[in-house]
């Protein structure tokens, strides 16, 4: 828990500032999702887009009520240390840990991407070099600029973040009011419904659409007043996403563009079909969705793919934040060496954290842009991983870590309903079932059980679709595994049970260092009367 | 700020009205479930924006 003779981390995140960090990282996974489940899923990708953004809600909902209950830097990590045990939280930090390095690859990659739509030199499949020069340029200018501090880096969220809502805003009204034709949408999912399995993968990689929560719980700690402003916040990023997902899923099946679409031979085309086996285009099918809406498309033309580059962009520096505060989080419950939770002594940032996660994140870019710069790497490629692009390879270990953390998160979400009743929950996720746990009053949440089995499935379809993912995935959590018993054993620190924490000293702590000196005075009452009842019951 | 909220609050109130009619006009089928949610959450969060506007101005609880 933290101490007060070591620096830490600043509370400098307004509310705003959290939407805007929540937003900046999930409202730009559309951007990047919307291309692959369209190239996917065809005339199902709405459907697909449905199921993941069902399981999205019950996962923000989980998120909602653990990071208001338990405001602190670790996020899904420290609720699944704190429900399940040091074992199971360290598979889900270094699973979360996968998802944020992934983050800030998969997204500079991207906003290359959109940059391309206005620069073609920067097309990937034109000038692999440029691309991935390019590419490394952003990820290591991010990693600095993080080193340097946190508030920088939200007010510029903020911005971009409110521009973003209102231009998205636009293109689908602009998209709705003039060129949707909902007999088409219904031709489109009739005519082009694909097989189960393009099905499972459209919906896996859906789920890569609502990524980013883990942001909101990640700035908890940094947070003003987190027990009031988190719910705030994550209910309102929560609605806004999935509207947008919802909306350009719909919108891409169902549009009439406003310029003719032919493919290679001159045939008339949908929209959605210049995305199957098209690399360039998955990576900015938003600017090109953008361009194809009446009348607002000759404005979006030019300013969405800028505007796509820059949201992905804080996206990416999303990933560096996050990935650098879980570290700090997980060296601070003893799951990672001390020195991830070294603060600098200037900037009060975990420098050392953002270095290191930010150099995976270099490695991860080698190994997904290999293929394009050589072309050797292609055809060993080919052989082992079914010819997946770059992309796809990061695509597949971004569904793949965000599907196992969430469910352990949902697993958290149910043991601490039943262990720790007792924490002050400013915000309860609706339809619970009253219970009793030792004598305490507890309620068991019905949608903690349906999102895990939503969430448990899309992992499956992840681990039965991606040829990538099912080994580098597993591979990740299995070295991580080793080196975690190392470090516990050379610490002599129990490796597969959990270290002694007195969590009720740790809870008044969490709430005094947030500000929630009311909620902390109730906890504290709570406790109180829970002790006596059980003096007098002889427990 | 606070015009220009309401303003994309109403848009989007207005542009889930026009999908959930459309849609519905093609009859009650499986394709048109995604378009009713889609129409049924974009007149949710408008309404939901509306009111806390609406209380913002009535002197109710900053955001």
């Amino acid at each position: 828990m933290p101490t007060t003779s070591k620096p830490e981390l600043r509370r400098s995140v307004t509310p705003w500032g959290s939407f805007s960090w929540g937003y900046s990282d999930v409202g730009a996974d559309i951007f990047v999702g919307l291309g692959l489940v369209l190239a996917a899923a065809a005339g199902a990708s709405n459907v697909a887009f449905l199921f993941a953004g069902i399981v999205y809600v019950c996962i923000g909902l989980a998120y909602t009520e653990l990071a208001a209950t338990y405001p602190v830097a670790g996020g899904g990590q420290y609720f699944v240390l704190r429900g399940l045990g040091d074992i199971f939280g360290f598979i889900a930090g270094w699973a979360v840990l996968l998802d944020f390095t992934i983050d800030i690859t998969l997204f500079a990659w991207t906003c290359v991407d959109y940059l391309s739509q206005l620069l073609p030199v920067l097309t990937g499949s034109v000038h692999p070099w440029v691309h991935f020069l390019v590419t490394l340029g952003l990820i290591v200018g991010l990693c600095a600029l993080n080193v340097v501090g946190v508030r920088e880096s939200t007010a510029f969220n903020g911005a971009v973040s409110a521009l973003d809502v209102v231009s998205e805003t636009c293109i689908l009204c602009f998209g709705f009011l003039f060129a949707f034709r909902p007999e088409l949408l219904v031709h489109n999912m009739q005519m082009s419904w694909p097989s189960p399995y393009q099905l499972m993968l459209g919906t896996s990689l859906a789920i890569i659409s609502f990524v980013g929560l883990e942001s909101i719980s990640q700035a908890a700690q940094e947070t003003q007043r987190p027990a009031s402003v988190i719910p705030r916040t994550s209910i309102a990023l929560i609605l806004t996403i999935l509207i947008f997902a919802l909306a350009y899923s719909n919108l891409a099946l169902g549009m009439q563009p406003w310029h003719p679409i032919t493919d290679a031979a001159g045939h008339p085309i949908q929209f959605w079909q210049i995305f199957p086996n098209n690399g360039d285009n998955q990576g900015k099918a938003v600017a090109l969705l953008a361009e194809q809406v009446p009348y607002f498309g000759a404005i979006a033309a030019f300013y969405v793919p800028i505007l796509g580059a820059v949201l992905l962009l804080i996206s990416s520096n999303s990933g560096v934040f996050g990935s650098s505060r879980i570290a700090y989080a997980m060296s601070k419950s003893n799951l990672l060496p001390s020195i991830f939770q070294r603060v600098h002594s200037k900037f009060r940032t975990p420098a050392i954290s953002i270095v290191a996660f930010g150099g995976v994140a270099v490695l991860e870019l080698i190994f997904a842009a290999f293929p394009s710069l050589h072309p050797d790497a292609m055809t060993l490629y080919a052989r082992f991983f079914r010819n997946e692009s770059g992309l796809d390879f990061l695509a597949d270990l971004y569904a793949f870590g965000a599907a196992t953390s969430y469910s352990f998160v949902f697993v958290a979400l149910i043991a601490l309903r039943l262990t720790d009743p007792l924490s002050p929950r400013k915000f309860k996720i609706p339809l619970n079932v009253p219970v009793r746990v030792r004598g305490e009053r507890a309620e068991f949440p019905v949608i903690g059980v349906i999102g895990f089995v939503g969430i448990l499935s899309i992992l499956v379809f992840t681990l039965f679709t991606h040829p990538i993912g099912r080994i580098a995935g597993p591979s990740w959590l299995f070295l991580g595994l080793i080196a975690y018993v190392i470090y516990r054993r050379h610490r002599g620190l129990p490796v597969f049970g959990s270290q002694k924490r007195d969590w009720r000293k740790a809870q008044v702590e969490i709430l005094r260092n947030a500000g929630e000196l009311e909620l902390m005075d109730e906890y504290v009452a709570s406790v109180k009367a829970s002790d006596e009842r059980r003096a007098k019951a002889g427990v | 700020m606070l015009a220009l909220r309401a303003v994309l609050a109403v848009a989007l109130v207005v542009c889930g009205t026009v999908i959930i009619v459309r849609v519905a006009a093609l009859g009650v089928r499986f394709e048109s479930l995604p378009g009713l949610v889609l129409g049924a959450a974009m007149m949710a969060l408008g309404v939901h924006r509306i009111s806390l506007i609406l209380r913002l101005r009535g002197g109710g609880v900053a955001r």
